[in-house]
């Protein structure tokens, strides 16, 4: 990593670390959601289809355990890439004017938002399996790392070309719709007809998979999720480098 | 308040002159309403709750007032301090600057929650619907409060998003429509909450959630009218 790229990042790490109070809330947000959901879920009985058509009889308390961890980083990782990249749009232009390239400062940015999910993520899977036991904790595990950097890349994109509230309205709107319903297996038996055209399919299959099954059977669901990071990646690295850009 | 309403219509313009914020406020009560609602019953019952689903269905309506107004709220503060503090000192003075933003935040709150009662109405039916239209906007106007304290103290964006989505997060767990646990009773909108989930049943309220709901609600706009003031305020 050239000097420049490496000032830039610590800077970045340094303007989150300078507010304890996002990283004290990253933490307890998703602690506290989790635990509540599963401490107030009755174990109802619940029929679901994993991929591979493969039939499980579980419960809502469980479905809750295995799934709230996905809304919950979907949600804080979004709006951590909103509003990481509008303070980058103020603060990065600065650099770029004085010789930093666009490029290394939107890579500084997109780490702290890397690291913004293994965080969120980190503290999820530590309170959920407090709660409850995924019959296969990988897939789990990468799931919810796949779901924080799918929306945190969309809430970036929101960021860059969206005010701030308009942003945030879209985040709640997306990650209720996507993986609060219509992945939801608490509400369908499988996800509906038009669900796989949502960013949230793929990683949320590869999660139940992993949470109700010991063998892997979502591989396509996996590629496809992965599709989704590719995309919205370079499409996060393209924008946000020409927001910055613009305004030299 | 002559001079603070054309300003108040300004704040309003502000918050909505991107298109896709005035459509969100649109779209997200009546998605809240038509879809997630037309599952919320199963997942009320299925968290211990005692509701049938007319009335988890009425919740999802004060619940997209909620949310949305003390975003708004949070937003108000939080991006206009500065304007804010120039408006005062260029003459409005800080209380006047207050009451405007105060009137923008109802306005739009008022909207939000009429957008959401509608969609109730028209989909399940409300057998109070007077009584359901105070219950939601009640929710919007204990927001405004929550949203306008956390804007007046907490100057990062992302940190008081993510407060105003955790208070909103116990509020929403802790309610009647989820839990049916007497020893987390004192959550702001419970009393309203008792108020939407009975009209949306078709049965009236007691007195004293009337009295609790409205005394939470002024209590809230008192707050979030100190809140602007004190963002408007000038420093020595």
């Amino acid at each position: 990593m050239p000097a420049r790229a490496r000032t830039a990042t610590a800077m970045a790490f340094r303007d989150q670390l300078r507010r304890p109070l996002v990283l004290v809330l990253m933490m307890i947000v998703p602690a506290y959601v989790i635990t509540r959901s599963i401490a107030e879920t009755l174990p109802t009985p619940r029929q679901i289809v994993l991929p591979g058509e493969i039939v499980v009889t579980t419960t809502m308390q469980d479905l809750h355990g295995a799934g709230m961890g996905g809304l919950v980083v979907a949600f804080v990782v979004a709006l951590v890439g909103v509003f990481v990249m509008q303070s980058a749009l103020e603060g990065d232009r600065r650099l770029v004017l004085a010789g930093f390239r666009p490029g290394e400062t939107v890579l500084a940015r997109l780490l702290v938002l890397i690291c913004a999910t293994a965080l969120v993520v980190a503290v999820s899977v530590l309170v959920t399996a407090l709660n409850f036991s995924a019959a296969s904790w990988p897939p789990v595990i990468g799931a919810l790392v796949l779901i924080g950097l799918i929306y945190g890349a969309i809430g970036a994109l929101a960021g860059a070309v969206l005010d701030k509230l308009a942003a945030t309205y879209l985040i709640l709107f997306l990650v209720f719709t996507d993986l609060g319903v219509v992945q939801n297996p608490m509400f369908h038996t499988t996800p509906g007809r038009f669900a796989d055209l949502l960013p949230g399919y793929g990683p949320s299959r590869v999660m139940y998979d992993g949470a109700f099954s010991a063998e892997f059977h979502a591989g396509s669901d996996l590629l496809l999720g992965l599709g989704w990071l590719v995309v919205l990646g370079l499409a996060v690295f393209f924008v946000q480098r020409r927001a910055v850009r613009a305004a030299t | 308040m002559s001079e603070a309403l054309p300003i108040s219509t300004a704040f309003v313009r502000e918050h909505l002159r991107a298109p896709l914020t005035l459509a969100l406020l649109v779209a997200i009560p009546v998605f809240f309403v038509l879809i997630f609602a037309s599952v919320l019953g199963d997942f009320a019952e299925a968290l211990g709750g005692t509701l049938a689903s007319q009335s988890a269905t009425a919740i999802s309506a004060g619940w997209a007032a909620a949310f949305l107004s003390g975003t708004l709220a949070f937003f108000q503060i939080s991006s206009s301090r500065g304007a804010d503090r120039r408006l005062a000192l260029a003459g409005l003075g800080p209380v006047r600057v207050a009451l405007s933003r105060i009137v923008a935040a109802l306005a739009i709150g008022l909207t939000v929650s009429a957008v959401a009662f509608l969609t109730l109405w028209i989909r399940s039916g409300i057998g109070h619907p007077f009584h359901a239209a105070v219950a939601i906007f009640t929710f919007a106007a204990i927001y405004i409060g929550i949203g306008a304290l956390i804007g007046a103290f907490v100057k990062g964006q992302l940190e008081g998003s993510l407060l105003v989505v955790l208070i909103f997060s116990v509020d929403a767990f802790s309610g009647p429509q989820m839990t049916s646990n007497g020893l987390v009773a004192v959550t702001p909108t419970r009393n309203a909450a008792n108020l939407l989930i009975a009209a949306g049943g078709g049965q009236g309220s007691p007195g004293g959630d009337w009295i609790g709901a409205a005394a939470v609600a002024l209590a809230a706009l008192a707050v979030a009218l100190a809140a602007f003031w004190f963002a408007a305020r000038t420093r020595l």
